[in-house]
């Protein structure tokens, strides 16, 4: 090897090797550039949802800030589900370059909490939304020790949905009226749809509960709660929640042969959609389940393929455990939070309100998400409308806005995830007979609590 | 071979200035191009490392600054049983699916060192679930192995047999795992075709003559020469199957569906990270992570120069 000193190769210029360094440059900035905000000019992010979703928004956004007199909105589509999500926006919030609003799928409670959104209660005095116009019950869950981290501004609504028609054939009253207005009876009723050949399960009528975040709701229903907030503890092995997964694992071993395995094998019961692990389709729009418990996001999507195989179904009001007194609903919300950093939090906020008003109505008549402020004039999804008439959309928009009204505190936990996946172990261990009722909710509440005190702790 | 005397061995001469010279601009030389590696080095690797160690000393919930809590998050581990179970049933998984990868890719290997027009056909095609995105290759085997409708069952029912609900069943699920590890072997193949294709000739003809029976020769002559490969894959192996994520996550989620026989340490950890917030546990479960793999790779290395032979001796 020659000893002559290190120099840059021949071939590489020193205009080409700052040309290179400037396109380098220039494309490391790029991408932080695209979805930086400015000041003056809106920025919204979306964690997902379809291409007419992102119009709808899109439009919504610029509509506003056209009419505000706002410089050019952005908005970011399909950014990741769930936890993805979550992470882009928490690593743009301590960046200290997160959008000015973002539509949340999960609880802004945690998040809020430890300081990422920015409290909106003195933005709301003297707003077209103040605190009183909102269902408590929904309200709370973006509020935590008194301070309000979003909004949700629309919401699915969890309701009872069952298919008349199946109804009718049994000889049975399928007016909302007449649904069952306890577990007991639902239970009672649930026998008579229910066929086995073997172990297939042919058609069935209701479900004893199993989804995770549906379970506060079921509690509720039956007089208890999960999180008491107020006092800061969790009420997992409460009386009523024993009650309740008792109740329902007698359920599960009367009707359904003791095992969900069994039930999974021979179709989707869960809820009304195509299971997209195994491909089985939904066994309500297939006309094999009489009723069960959905969000009323199923309305935009009921009449997509599969076909449901009959035409008339209805809504209900959730039935009453043995330890109830009074129907409550549930709802899975869109959230929509200001982050922390935004540079544009007062029009950030106007836009929430033009959302929550008017902008839902629209957003509602394309797709079903029920808006949920209380000066909300609703008018009926058009979809529905086309498919079963004016008179019966009508209801049903009625229907769920009456149920938006009554539902119970839910999603209003710091550890919220946390608690979640506690609850779904416990399920899992209860119905398949892993643990006592007993053992496994104590176990949860015990992993839960300390969690809720660690987070809280200083 | 001609016959020399030993050439008996020599003061190192005084390097002339001008040649010292030339080697530290040499050595300048090989550290500037060696910066970039050396930068990437110190920036993705070993500060991380470090911020690792340092967080996992400290109450950190992404948003804020991270606050001094000492051994804590090392003492949550102990007290978590999730921090137990997907210890448990990660080491279930090494334990059985890297010996099992090692045996199954060995035999590819041996079977695709044979002469053969198709070498290169067969070659890509064990080489192809490698290219696969993992997420892909889980969904696919989720739908094959679907207890009703899917095509593994509906063929194991014709034959008459009992098959199992795959992914449904605690006690079947973490063996599902196991066996869908046993699908991408292509690296490991390879590598190990890799070694026998670089198994002197003579040594084979020569191994042909002395026995006839072909496991002595696998045994006395093909192993004890590819265990070079044997101890990489084997490395390698145990670091992958420590960290196994993906189709454990697809499969089970973040509890490990059903009944936590899916629940990864991975997993866990991902959980408390990312769903949790929990960055401080979930430091630490890293940091403890890379103890385990650091002392098992480092007592591999240590056994491995009893068992692992280099053409040539050790260099």
């Amino acid at each position: 090897m020659s000893n002559t000193s290190f120099a840059v190769p021949r071939h590489i210029s020193r205009r080409g090797f700052l040309a290179s360094s400037a396109a380098f440059g220039t494309a490391m900035a790029l991408p932080p550039a695209a979805f930086a905000q400015q000041e003056g000019q809106l920025l919204l992010w979306l964690p997902g949802g379809s291409e007419l979703f992102c119009k709808i928004h899109t439009g919504l956004l610029e509509g506003f800030s056209a009419g505000a007199s706002l410089g050019p909105a952005t908005t970011v589509c399909g950014l990741g589900q769930d936890t993805e999500f979550t992470q882009s926006l928490i690593g743009a919030i301590t960046a200290g370059n997160p959008p000015d609003i973002s539509m949340l799928w999960d609880s802004p409670v945690s998040l809020g909490a430890q300081g990422a959104f920015m409290p909106l209660d003195d933005m709301m005095k003297g707003s077209k939304i103040p605190l009183d116009t909102w269902p408590a019950g929904l309200l709370s869950s973006c509020q935590f020790k008194g301070v309000t981290y979003g909004l949700p501004i629309t919401a699915g609504v969890y309701s009872m949905w069952y298919n008349q028609e199946m109804f009718e054939a049994r000889g049975m009253a399928s007016d909302r009226a007449s649904f069952p207005k306890t577990w007991a009876e639902m239970r009672k009723m649930s026998k008579e749809f229910t066929v086995w050949e073997g172990d297939k399960l042919i058609s069935a009528g209701f479900m004893p509960n199993r989804v995770p975040e549906t379970m506060a709701i079921w509690s509720a229903l039956n007089g208890g709660m999960m999180f008491d907030e107020a006092n800061l503890k969790y009420q997992i092995d409460s009386e009523q929640n024993i009650e309740m997964m008792t109740f329902f694992l007698e359920w599960l071993d009367e009707e359904y042969k003791g095992d969900f395995n069994l039930v999974d094998r021979s179709g989707n019961f869960l809820d009304g959609y195509p299971n997209s692990t195994t491909g089985m389709g939904p066994a309500f729009r297939e006309g094999r389940q009489a009723g069960m418990q959905s969000g009323s996001w199923l309305l935009g999507d009921i009449f997509a393929d599969p076909v449901p195989s009959f035409e008339r179904w209805n809504l209900a009001a959730n039935p009453i455990g043995p330890s109830g007194s009074t129907s409550v609903s549930g709802t899975w919300p869109n959230w929509f939070v200001i982050p922390v950093g935004s540079k544009n939090p007062q029009a950030a906020f106007d836009y929430l309100s033009y959302l929550a008003i008017e902008g839902s109505v629209e957003w509602y008549q394309q797709i079903p998400d029920v808006p949920t402020n209380s000066q909300v004039q609703r008018k009926a999804p058009a979809g529905l409308v086309e498919k079963r008439g004016q008179e019966v959309a009508d209801d049903i928009t009625a229907f769920l806005g009456e149920q938006a009204a009554v539902v119970t505190p839910m999603w209003n936990s710091p550890v919220q995830s946390f608690y979640t996946d506690q609850i779904a172990r416990a399920v899992e261990k209860i119905y398949t007979k892993a643990s006592p009722v007993k053992d496994a909710l104590s176990e949860a509440q015990a992993a839960t609590q300390a969690e809720l005190e660690r987070v809280l702790a200083g | 071979m001609p016959i020399t005397a030993p050439i008996a061995p020599q003061a190192a001469p005084l390097l002339p200035r001008r040649n010292r010279k030339a080697q530290r601009a040499e050595a300048r030389a090989g550290l500037f191009f060696a910066l970039p590696w050396i930068i990437g080095m110190t920036i993705f690797v070993a500060l991380p490392l470090i911020v690792t160690f340092y967080i996992a000393q400290t109450k950190f919930q992404i948003v804020g600054a991270p606050k001094w809590v000492g051994l804590q998050n090392y003492e949550a581990l102990l007290r978590d049983p999730a921090f137990w179970k997907s210890a448990q049933n990660t080491l279930i998984f090494a334990a059985i699916s890297v010996p099992l990868k090692l045996i199954i890719a060995l035999g590819l290997a041996l079977l695709l060192n044979r002469a053969t027009a198709l070498l290169g056909f067969y070659r890509t095609v064990f080489y192809l679930p490698f290219l696969m995105p993992a997420v892909a290759g889980s969904v696919v085997f989720m739908l094959l192995l679907t207890p009703n409708a899917g095509p593994v069952n509906i063929a194991l029912e014709a034959m008459g047999l009992n098959p199992p609900d795959w992914l449904l069943d605690p006690k079947a699920a973490l063996w599902t795992l196991i066996l869908l590890s046993l699908w991408p072997l292509g690296v490991e193949t390879l590598v190990f075709l890799g070694g026998l294709q670089n198994i002197p000739k003579d040594v084979s003809e020569a191994a042909d003559l002395d026995s006839p029976k072909r496991w002595h020769k696998l045994v006395w002559i093909t192993l004890p020469l590819i265990t070079p490969m044997v101890l990489f894959n084997l490395v390698i192996g145990i670091i992958y199957s420590f960290q196994v994520f993906t189709q454990a996550i697809v499969i089970g989620g973040t509890t490990g569906t059903p009944a936590e026989s899916t629940l990864m340490y991975m997993v866990v950890l991902y959980r408390a990270a990312f769903r949790y917030f929990n960055m401080g546990l979930a430091a630490a479960m890293a940091t403890v992570l890379f103890v385990v793999v650091l002392i098992l790779t480092l007592l591999i290395f240590k056994t491995a120069r009893s068992w692992v032979h280099y053409e040539g001796g050790e260099t």
